[in-house]
C-alpha cells in the first residue's frame, strides 16, 4: 500500500497541538510507517509545495493571510483535518470576538495597530469544508490516534455527542460540583476521557458544547450551588466565543 | 444451604487467604464520602461502611470496553473471539449490588446468550455484606424487597458484633469456608441473633414510597404520556449519569478499532446510554426518541414496566445511585410519588 501524502499546518496558535503529536513517543513510530510525513514546522524544515492526501491544520482564521493560507492548504489536500479548539471552534482567540476588533488592537499593539491587520476569529469549517474534526486544548492523543486511522481507512469518524460527564463518571472522579467547584463538563462534549479532571483539574470546555444543550436545566443546576450563569456564561467563553447558531 | 461463623479478628485472615491466589475486588473510600470498587490487597484498605459506589459492580462483568475479538482481514474473514479474564473475589457487595448482577446473569442467559458475559461470570466469587440500617435517603431497597438477601452470592456475611454470620450459598462458597480454616460452626446464640437483627431491620427498613410492588408496572403502564415526563425532561442534562451507575443498566454499542496497518484490529463492546441524544437517531436522521423527557420514561419503563413483562422482574434494586448521581436532581422517590399523585 502506497503510504498517503500527510501535511501538518499552523494558522494562529501555540503549535501545542502539533507538540501533543511530536510527543506521541511510540506511537509515532507507527504513524510514520503507514504516511509520508512532508510538512511539519516543529519537526521538519522542509516546506514542499505539492498536492496532499491529509492535511492537518490547527489554530484559527484571524486575518485575511489566514484566510488565504487555509483556503491554498484545502486546494491542494484530499483531506481536510481541524484539529485542535483554535482550528474546530476558535478557541482561546475567539475571546476577541467579545470586543470591538479596533479596541483589542489598540490595545495589544498601542499606536501600531493599523499595521495588524485582524478580523473576527473563526474556526476553519466557518471558512471551508472540514473532513474531520479533533476537538480539544490540546488534542487529546488517543483521539488524534483515532481519527488518523479513520481518515486513512476513509471512514467516519463520529465525535462523541455526550457530556464529559459520562467519561468523568467512568473514571469514577467525585463530582467537581460536589466539592463546590464550577466545571464545565456537564454540557461540554466528550472524547477527551475527562483528563483534566482526572488529574484534578477542571473542564474548561475546550472541546465545544454537546449538541442541543439543556440551558435551561444548565442554569437550574448552577443555582442550585449558587453560582451565577454569568460566571459560566464567561467561563464558556474562554474557548467558545466563535461559536455561530448554525455550528450547534 | 448451611452457615459458619468468621469472627472479625479473622477477617483481616481472610483478606490475606483471599489475596494469595486471586484479584481482590473491594470498596474503597474517595473524598466527599464517596466510594469506589477497586482492587485491594489488605484490609485496612476497604471501606465496610461503604454507601452504594459511584459505578455499580457491572463494571467488572461488562467492563466500560472490552474486546470481543480480534480481525483480519488478510486471513478472509477471520475472526478470533476473546475474553479477557482473571480470578477475582467481590467482597462486600450489598443487597442491592447482588440484586443487580442477578438481573444482569437474567439478560444475558436470555437467548441470544451472551458467552463473554457467562464466561466471564464463572470466575468470579461473590461475597456479600448485609446493610445493618440505611445507607442514605437515596436508596430505595426496602420497597422491592432487596435490603435482605436473596441470593447471587457465594458467601454472605451479617455483622452481628464480634463476628459475622456467614451465609454459604455454593459450592464454591463452600470450599472456600473449607480451604481457609478461618470460619468456626454456627451457635445457637448466633441464630438467635441473626433472627433478632432481621426483626429489627423490618422496623428499620420500611417501603420508601407508598405502592405495593404489584402495582408499579400498572403505575408505568397508566402514567406514560403524563406531564411529570416533560418536567423531568426538562431539567435533565441527558449526560447519561443515571444509566452508566445503574447496576442494571447493560446497553451497548459495538465498534470496530483497526491498528495502523488497517487490516487487523478489534471489536469493541462499549457502554452506551438511552439518555444520550444519538442514541435512538437512525438512518435518515430519524431520532425516536428525540426529547430527554422521552428518553428518561423510557430509563424508567426500562426498570420498572418492560423487565416485568420479559422477566416478571423490576430492574430497580433500590442502590439509589442514579438519584445520588443526577446533577440536576431527578429523584426516584419523587418521580415515583409524583406519578402516584397524578394517577390518584
Amino acid at each position: 500500500m502506497s503510504r498517503p501524502t500527510v501535511a501538518f499546518f499552523e494558522l494562529a496558535s501555540c503549535e501545542g497541538c502539533q507538540l501533543q503529536v511530536a510527543n506521541l513517543g511510540e506511537e509515532l513510530l507507527a504513524i510514520l510507517d503507514r504516511i509520508d510525513l512532508v510538512e511539519f514546522r516543529e519537526l521538519l524544515t522542509e516546506r514542499p509545495d505539492g498536492p496532499l492526501d491529509i492535511a492537518f491544520v490547527e489554530g484559527s482564521v484571524v486575518n485575511a493571510e489566514c484566510e488565504a493560507r487555509l483556503h491554498a492548504i484545502r486546494q491542494r489536500s484530499e483531506l481536510l483535518i481541524a484539529y485542535g479548539s483554535c482550528a474546530t471552534i476558535g478557541g482561546v482567540n475567539a475571546m476577541a470576538n467579545g470586543r470591538p476588533i479596533s479596541e483589542i488592537q489598540a490595545e495589544v499593539y498601542g499606536d501600531q495597530a493599523e499595521r495588524f491587520a485582524a478580523a473576527r476569529v473563526r474556526p476553519l469549517h466557518q471558512l471551508v469544508p472540514v473532513d474531520y474534526f479533533i476537538h480539544g486544548c490540546p488534542i487529546y492523543p488517543d483521539e488524534l490516534i483515532k481519527v488518523l486511522k479513520a481518515a486513512l481507512a476513509h471512514l467516519p469518524y463520529n465525535i462523541p455527542d455526550y457530556a464529559v460527564c459520562v467519561e468523568c463518571l467512568l473514571n469514577e472522579n467525585v463530582c467537581m460540583y460536589e466539592k463546590k467547584v464550577t466545571c464545565l463538563g456537564p454540557v461540554t462534549r466528550a472524547g477527551c476521557n475527562a483528563w483534566c479532571i482526572n488529574n484534578g483539574n477542571v473542564c474548561y470546555g475546550c472541546r465545544g458544547l454537546v449538541s442541543n444543550p439543556n440551558r435551561a436545566g444548565a442554569e437550574a443546576v448552577l443555582s442550585r450551588y449558587h453560582l451565577d450563569s454569568r460566571l459560566i456564561a464567561n467561563k464558556m467563553l474562554m474557548y467558545n466565543g466563535a461559536l455561530e447558531p448554525t455550528d450547534e | 444451604m448451611s452457615g459458619v461463623l468468621l469472627y472479625k479478628s479473622e477477617l483481616c485472615g481472610l483478606i490475606h487467604f483471599l489475596v494469595a491466589d486471586q484479584t481482590v475486588i473491594a470498596p474503597v473510600p474517595l473524598t466527599h464520602g464517596q466510594f469506589k470498587f477497586a482492587a485491594v490487597t489488605t484490609l485496612e484498605e476497604i471501606a465496610l461502611d461503604a454507601i452504594p459506589t459511584l459505578l455499580p459492580p457491572k463494571k467488572y462483568f461488562l467492563p466500560p470496553q472490552e474486546s470481543l475479538l480480534q480481525y483480519d482481514t488478510t486471513q478472509g474473514e477471520k475472526m478470533q473471539a476473546e475474553v479477557a479474564i482473571e480470578e477475582t473475589v467481590l467482597f462486600g457487595l450489598h443487597t442491592c449490588d447482588l440484586a443487580g448482577i442477578q438481573c444482569l446473569d437474567m439478560v444475558f442467559a436470555d437467548r441470544p446468550k451472551d458467552l463473554h458475559y457467562m464466561i466471564r461470570k464463572q470466575h468470579f466469587t461473590l461475597i456479600g455484606l448485609e446493610c445493618n440500617d440505611y445507607c442514605d435517603s437515596s436508596a430505595n431497597c426496602a420497597m422491592l424487597f432487596n435490603h435482605l438477601p436473596k441470593g447471587g452470592y457465594d458467601l454472605f456475611l451479617t455483622d452481628l458484633g464480634d463476628y459475622y454470620f456467614v451465609d454459604i450459598n455454593t459450592h464454591k462458597g463452600d470450599l472456600l469456608v473449607e480451604k481457609s480454616g478461618l470460619f468456626v460452626p454456627v451457635t445457637p446464640a448466633a441464630q438467635d441473633n441473626l433472627q433478632k437483627l432481621r426483626q429489627i431491620k423490618t422496623k428499620r427498613f420500611k417501603s420508601e414510597i407508598p405502592i405495593r410492588y404489584q402495582d408499579i408496572k400498572p403505575l408505568f403502564e397508566a402514567s406514560f404520556e403524563s406531564n411529570v415526563w416533560t418536567d423531568i425532561g426538562a431539567k435533565c442534562l441527558a449526560c447519561g449519569n443515571c444509566t452508566n451507575a445503574c447496576p442494571t443498566c447493560y446497553c451497548f454499542d459495538i465498534v470496530d478499532e483497526p491498528e495502523f496497518d488497517l487490516t487487523r484490529g478489534k471489536r469493541l463492546r462499549i457502554w452506551d446510554s438511552c439518555q444520550h441524544e444519538n442514541f435512538a437517531r437512525i438512518a435518515g436522521g430519524e431520532n425516536f426518541r428525540k426529547e430527554r423527557g422521552d428518553r428518561q420514561r423510557h430509563r424508567y419503563n426500562r426498570k420498572f414496566h418492560y423487565p416485568m413483562e420479559r422477566y416478571k422482574q423490576i430492574f430497580c434494586t433500590g442502590c439509589g445511585r442514579c438519584s445520588r448521581t443526577c446533577m440536576a436532581r431527578i429523584d426516584l422517590k419523587e418521580t415515583f410519588n409524583a406519578l402516584i399523585e397524578e394517577c390518584r
